[in-house]
């Protein structure tokens, strides 16, 4: 407690003689990636890292991995750091689910948010061979038959799951009778789609990307708002007359209990992350969309995602 | 006469001079990065990715295939000197292997599977030039019944050959799938044997379990007992090269440990554990001296190690051919693709023939400079065993946690590392093999995940497990792998019998 | 056939019903099913299942030939190298660094195995310590546990 609060006066006090700016550029960030090396919020967090470097945003950064329990180890070890204007920790919509389903101590509720940077749409999509063309086909199904629907997609109370439970839904079926089949990696869901052994497949556009373009797939719906950019042809869930919007996004959050000071230095950073050149190139290159909502914008949009979350996962079942 | 000329343009592509630098610094990185117990080349490829960012994509592309090779190859060094398997692939390696390093035959060892796999893998890359659209199409068929029966006969081959008690092998097997369960359920999401510890949600990982139980385990062991029968580590003894004798009795081993290697690792599912299960206990039964198992038998090295490397060749299948990532690495190298705007799949092939065939020879140029590369090592790696023992198991225990400090060093992991060493230390007093422990581990996620799948698919009806072709042939070597022990036995007896 | 029980054949047997007892007990409290074939609670039956067979027949065998019978073990051996293992995760757990643990790791070890040269041993395991920290740090850039050590270092 009392080294929390000498660290916060220093910041304070270097805030208050006007070397803000100036120690801005000395800044020495530290940003937790709740995952293992190698997956999505590891790579977001070194793209951070080389982003915010190459653009001489901060000095140095220091990408930690904190690993297990869908994040929610992470968090829990951000939450300890009180007051630390100088950590950063990589998330997104998957914790939102992990949090819920892992009946973890600790939520996101506790963090200070700082930015939403990404997001990605999901996709619906069937063999192409499927006699199921499009949204409203797959809604009626869903609806006469919830088991004989088969889903493959990713990991249970992941964003595919959820997208399936709010489809099942929409489509006016029961979602907690979904047959969803959650498989280890996007290859997998993809062989099972490839070789016809599930009625329909979800996950990210771009894991789907290719088969699309070859003719094997058929893209029933995409998550999003409007069509994407990258595949106009495909349509959005709401043309088919599913009004369901899902975006998967990735976000930054700090410790609590930081000052004002602190909060403007962190969400400051950010924000010229965001705009710098060295960022676009990344986004650009890896195929993420810009989703940026600053920290009052990502507070209340976290809020009202948290909840919606948790009414699906508790209507399918995944929490009691 | 497509594919050969495409090829050659691949290896216009690869023989560049810069290309050819890109190929050895991967095999370089790889390799020693794949000796680092926990630290496999799917995490050597992510760090590096950012790294390669600015270089061409044919270069870093053919950097990351070096990796990849390399990473697989580095794994069996560590785990046949100093037991140290650093990745579940390697597993089957270690237990001949290290019996090996210690006779004085780590030279051999080491020999024997550097060139096996090279012969594998040359194999298997040519398999992945001429074979693969047609393999695919085999590959995709197979449902989760048919990964069902694949892991049945790989459970049944493999219980049959672990130690010479039953009981004590099947309560290794049983404990080593208990600690299978431990962790979130993939299928539903809920927590099983966590007990409210949340580092125990993401399971136990198989390298905790196999270094501590190897490693670990054997350091406490050969301590506990050093003055009473010291043990004699010899560094090497007859020919640090493989004599004529372990030239015949390996080239058999390699072609099968490819065989089981390439189509497995094809599939999407398939993995490196499972061949290298399937090429130890077949070469057990198959060798002309069944009683060098347990104490260093080449071919049990042999068959595994080209096992290994094949199914790493027969990964890129799916992911050249479909863009489906089927391990780790492939998935990491599919980000490496798409970082430049690429897509593996059916129009890869078409859209961008220099890439794709470029890399294709580059794996080949890869195989061959880890061999040249490796071969002159054997006798310095060998030489680590001359250490004194004392500081030699230090740095074994060093090395040892260093992958687990690096990847996950929380005190849970830590002390389950040591807690599994421990056990492994009692588990030699007393005789129980480790092997199938760890064979458990791998091996009933994997079976529990498949037959839940297939029995969400089917609406709860096993008969899916027979209606299916594949899945009922496989049940059916199965069910005599299991049986003709048995059978046989009863008609030896009966002959004698009847003499 | 000798008349004494293998105490720890009795032991293992035990020990294999008490895992099996956690098994079914925490299968049992599962509360989410699947909608469609079998749930999450299957395979832990099945292993419990066998876990009872297998406890049963090594109470059986306590009463028979028993395990095979070790031989006596040195045990300050065996506590010097626990002992460098509990204490390396302490160190790490109260933030010594990577550094620390490795020297006490190494020097532990050592001693166990018969080495009377303890500082020389703790030089040994610094100087790897940082070695290899700088190489994880440099060429892989993942950072290894920091402590004091470490924070001179970069």
């Amino acid at each position: 407690m009392l080294t929390s609060f000498f660290k916060r006066g220093a910041v304070a006090a270097v805030a208050l003689t006007g070397l803000t700016t100036a120690a801005f550029a000395q800044m020495e960030l530290k940003i937790m990636a709740p995952a293992a090396p190698g997956g999505g919020w590891d790579g977001t967090a070194r793209s951070m890292q080389q982003a915010l470097t190459a653009a001489g945003i901060a000095k140095s950064v220091q990408v930690t991995n904190v690993t297990g329990a869908g994040g929610t180890i992470g968090l829990a070890q951000l939450i300890g750091a009180k007051g630390d204007g100088h950590q950063l920790m990589v998330n997104g919509f998957v914790m939102v689910g992990a949090i819920l389903l892992n009946k973890s101590p600790v939520n996101l509720s506790q963090t200070t948010p700082i930015a939403r940077l990404t997001a990605e749409a999901l996709v619906i999509v069937v063999p192409t061979d499927s006699p199921i063309k499009n949204a409203k086909d797959l809604a009626e199904r869903v609806k006469a038959d919830p088991a004989k629907v088969t889903w493959a997609g990713g990991s249970a109370g992941g964003a595919d799951h959820i997208l399936a439970a709010l489809f099942a839904e929409a489509a006016g079926g029961d979602p907690k009778k979904i047959n969803y089949i959650p498989f280890s990696g996007g290859g997998e869901a993809l062989a099972a789609m490839l070789g016809g052994r599930v009625t329909a497949g979800i996950s990210g556009y771009g894991e789907f990307e290719g088969q699309i373009k070859a003719g094997k797939l058929r893209v029933i719906g995409v998550s999003a708002t409007k069509r994407l950019d990258n595949a106009p042809d495909a349509p959005t869930l709401k043309e088919g007359g599913v009004n369901l919007e899902l975006l998967n996004w990735r976000s930054v959050v700090a410790p609590p209990g930081l000052s004002d000071a602190q909060k403007k230095d962190l969400s400051g950073a950010v924000e010229k992350l965001v705009k710098s050149k060295e960022w676009a190139e990344i986004l650009k290159a890896r195929g993420w969309d810009d989703a940026y909502l600053g920290a009052a914008e990502f507070d209340s949009f976290l809020k009202t995602e948290t909840a919606r979350v948790s009414k699906v996962m508790t209507d399918v079942g995944l929490v009691k | 006469m497509d594919t050969l000329l495409s090829l050659a343009n691949g290896f216009s592509v690869a023989l560049e001079p810069s290309k050819l630098l890109f190929c050895l610094i991967g095999v370089f990185l790889g390799t020693a990065v794949g000796v680092l117990p926990g630290i496999g080349p799917a995490l050597t490829v992510a760090l590096l990715l950012p790294v390669t960012f600015k270089l061409d994509p044919a270069g870093s592309l053919i950097m990351f295939a070096g990796i990849y090779y390399g990473g697989m190859y580095g794994g069996s060094t560590t785990a046949i000197l100093l037991n140290a398997p650093g990745e579940s692939a390697s597993l089957a390696t270690a237990l001949e292997g290290s019996k090996m390093a210690k006779a004085g035959r780590g030279g051999p060892a080491l020999a024997t599977a550097a060139i096996g796999s090279f012969v594998a893998g040359l194999i298997a890359t040519i398999g992945l030039a001429f074979l693969a659209p047609w393999l695919v199409e085999i590959a995709v068929k197979f449902g989760p019944w048919d990964y069902f029966a694949l892991m049945i006969v790989a459970f049944v081959t493999v219980s049959a050959t672990f130690g010479d008690s039953p009981l004590r092998g099947l309560t290794s097997l049983f404990l080593g799938m208990m600690l299978g369960l431990v962790g979130i359920d993939k299928l539903t999401g809920q927590a099983r044997l966590t007990f409210g510890v949340p580092e125990l949600l993401n399971g136990v990982e198989v390298t905790t379990l196999a270094v501590g139980l190897f490693a670990v385990g054997e350091a406490l062991y050969v301590a506990s007992k050093r003055w009473r029968e010291p043990e004699e580590i010899i560094p090497i003894k007859g020919s640090l090269w493989m004599t004529k004798e372990d030239w015949k009795r390996s080239w058999a081993p390699w072609l099968r440990g490819t065989a089981f290697g390439f189509p497995i690792g094809a599939l999407p599912a398939g993995g490196a554990e499972v061949p290298t299960f399937l090429s130890y206990s077949t070469e057990k039964k198959l060798c002309k001296y069944p009683e060098e198992f347990g104490k260093g038998a080449i071919e049990g090295v042999a068959g595994p190690e080209a096992a290994n490397n094949a199914s790493a060749a027969g990964t890129l299948v799916p992911l050249l051919t479909l863009g489906l990532p089927t391990s780790a690495t492939a998935a990491i190298m599919l980000a490496g693709f798409q970082q430049y705007g690429l897509n593996p799949g059916p129009l890869l092939f078409a859209e961008k023939p220099d890439l794709v065939w470029g890399l294709i020879a580059s794996l080949f140029i890869a195989n061959v400079m880890l061999v040249v590369l490796n071969l002159p090592l054997i006798g310095l790696w060998v030489r680590l065993l001359a250490i004194p023992q004392p500081w030699l198991y230090a740095g074994i225990l060093v090395f040892a946690t260093m992958g687990t400090l690096a990847v996950n060093p929380s005190p849970v992991e830590l002390g389950m590392l040591f807690g599994f060493g421990y056990l492994g230390y009692l588990m030699r007093r007393f005789d129980y093999p480790v092997a199938p422990m760890v064979v458990g581990l791998i091996l009933g996620p994997m079976a529990e995940a498949q037959l839940r799948r297939a029995l969400q698919i089917s609406l709860g009806d096993p008969m899916i497990l027979l209606e299916n072709p594949i899945s009922a042939t496989l049940l059916g070597i199965a069910f005599i792998a299991l049986v003709a022990p048995f059978v046989m036995s009863g008609l030896n007896k009966f002959k004698a019998a009847e003499d | 056939m000798s008349r004494t029980i293998d105490r720890p054949a009795l032991i293992v047997g035990f020990l294999l019903l008490a895992v099996a007892a956690i098994v079914a007990f925490d299968a049992s409290r599962q509360t989410i099913t699947s909608n469609y074939g079998v749930g999450p609670t299957a395979m832990p039956y099945v292993v419990c299942a066998g876990m009872v067979l297998l406890g049963l027949a090594h109470l059986f065998v306590a009463f028979r030939d028993g395990l095979p019978k070790p031989e006596a073990a040195d045990g300050r051996a065996l506590l010097w190298i626990v002992g460098g293992l509990v204490g390396l995760i302490a160190c790490i757990a109260l933030g010594g660094g990577f550094i620390i643990a490795t020297a006490i790791l190494f020097s532990c070890t050592a001693r166990g195995f018969g080495r009377d040269a303890l500082l020389v041993d703790i030089a040994i395991g610094l100087v790897l310590g940082t070695a290899i920290y700088l190489l994880f740090l440099k060429l892989l850039t993942l950072s290894l546990p920091t402590g004091p050590l470490e924070a001179l270092l970069s």
